[in-house]
């Protein structure tokens, strides 16, 4: 994102690539925001991770769903908080959706590792 | 009052209904998910209290002359706000000594310097949570209290090692009892810029610095050995905001801030406009420019969407009231916002 707008949910149907059709039964997570701005444009610190859809709960699969289907209330975004964008790919194409740590899944939240670049 | 819960609410509700779990089970996640309705609404009552309070005329009756300090341990998880430590000033752990006797010292600083009793100016008590999950690598203030996490000590240390760190985090509240600053868009930039303009003014009340010698460096002291050894040696340069030594470099110019941006990222301008005016004028960042910024946040009340060339002109209005005798005082503050655009 070179603009730095790293704010709100977006659902991104492009042309999926082959080979992120392949994809469609994992999650790619990037964690924001923090006191140190992760993942900003001038950033240097990045934090990515993927999930299975296979290795989480079922009430952790349903959160997610209820995420990227808007069913879940989102608090106002608090102070150096972590915030969460979420990718998923489906039939339709790519979806991205961000949320804040209070409402993502410990599941998802432990899976990034902190990089710097 | 914590705002952070381990399991989403949504998620303890489907687990209260789901049949193929034990009934004690599904009962406890029915009864948690019942609390965490009930303190979500607490807390945003407790926002709309705070909002007409800071309204009213006269000021709420102070619940004490100078806050008391807390200090909880969350032996490296996650729930808030964790074990209490009787004696934080005595322990032998470093953080739990070290985040009290800082904090300790945020209050004196915001009292002595700018008359002002806590975080909501009533005696709040300031509270505060060490070792905060695992390895974490933030700090932050969730609306009621601060936290700090341990750093995974490559790119990170304890993130308690920071003074500005813990004036950073205190002075989320102080606008949050305030301004009453929105996080996002112009007006999370400024709040996050307020929050990096008291951290090192506080930084360097403690060294007793002047504007020239200090660093204006936000996080210096938290920067792990893998940062260093790749020449990163802050998280943002307040006098130098694109410097390529900042974990995350910003922007300089107000109109390179557009809607939607990251709060630490938008705060650029403004944190650069605060340095060059301090530097401008010489002297010690909180004499006299860190007064104008204090009165143009806790003077007016609540201006939650307030856009950063508000700000600025607020500035400037305060600069004439307060040192109108100093014209060289309302040069500096325009000098410091022409520097960025505004």
């Amino acid at each position: 994102m070179p603009d730095g707008k790293l704010w709100g949910c977006s659902d991104r149907n492009a042309e999926v690539a082959p080979e992120r059709n392949q994809r469609v039964d994992r999650l790619e997570i990037e964690r924001l925001g923090g006191l140190a701005g992760f993942g900003g444009p001038g950033s240097r610190i990045k934090s990515k991770g993927e999930v299975a859809l296979a290795d989480l709960s079922a009430a952790d699969r349903q959160a997610v769903a209820d995420l990227f289907d808007k069913k879940t209330s989102i608090p106002p975004p608090k102070p150096d908080a972590f915030r969460y964008r979420i990718t998923r790919q489906t039939a339709e194409g790519t979806q991205t959706i961000e949320a804040p740590e209070d409402i993502v899944p410990p599941a998802l939240r432990d899976s990034v590792r902190d990089t710097l670049e | 009052m914590c705002t952070c819960f381990i399991v989403p609410r949504d998620i303890l509700t489907k687990l209260a209904q789901d049949p193929l779990l034990p009934p004690e089970i599904r009962k406890a996640a029915a009864d948690t998910a019942r609390i965490a309705h009930e303190i979500r609404l607490l807390r945003i009552q407790a926002l709309r209290l705070t909002s007409v309070a800071s309204m009213l005329e006269t000021p709420v009756s102070a619940l004490a002359a100078a806050p008391a300090v807390t200090v909880y341990d969350c032996k490296h998880t996650q729930t808030l706000p964790g074990t209490p430590l009787g004696s934080p000033e005595g322990t032998e752990d470093d953080s739990a000594r070290r985040t009290y006797e800082e904090t300790t010292k945020v209050a004196k600083f915001y009292k002595d310097v700018f008359g002002r009793n806590s975080i909501d100016n009533g005696g709040m008590t300031m509270m505060s949570s060490i070792h905060y999950g695992n390895r974490f690598n933030n700090a932050m203030w969730n609306g009621s209290q601060m936290l700090y996490g341990d750093g995974d000590n490559s790119i990170f240390i304890d993130f308690t090692k920071g003074n500005d760190v813990i004036g950073h985090e205190l002075t989320h509240g102080v606008t949050q009892h305030s301004l009453q600053l929105e996080y996002r868009d112009d007006a999370g930039g400024l709040n996050e810029s307020l929050s990096d303009c008291f951290g090192s003014m506080f930084r360097q009340w403690e060294k007793n610095q002047d504007s020239a010698s200090a660093d204006w460096l936000i996080g210096s002291d938290i920067m792990g050995p893998t940062a260093r050894g790749r020449n990163i040696t802050c998280l943002r340069d307040m006098a130098d905001p694109a410097g390529a030594h900042c974990l995350a470099a910003q922007p300089t110019q107000y109109s390179q801030v557009t809607p939607g941006m990251d709060p630490h990222y938008s705060s650029g301008p403004p944190n650069l406009a605060f340095c060059t005016a301090c530097k401008t004028l010489g002297g010690k960042s909180w004499e006299k420019i860190g007064q104008v910024w204090y009165r143009s946040l806790t003077g007016f009340g609540p201006s939650p969407e307030m856009k950063m060339p508000d700000f600025a002109n607020r500035t400037r209005q305060v600069a004439s009231q307060m040192f109108g005798g100093t014209p060289a005082v309302g040069g500096a503050v325009d000098a410091g916002w022409k520097a960025v655009g505004l």
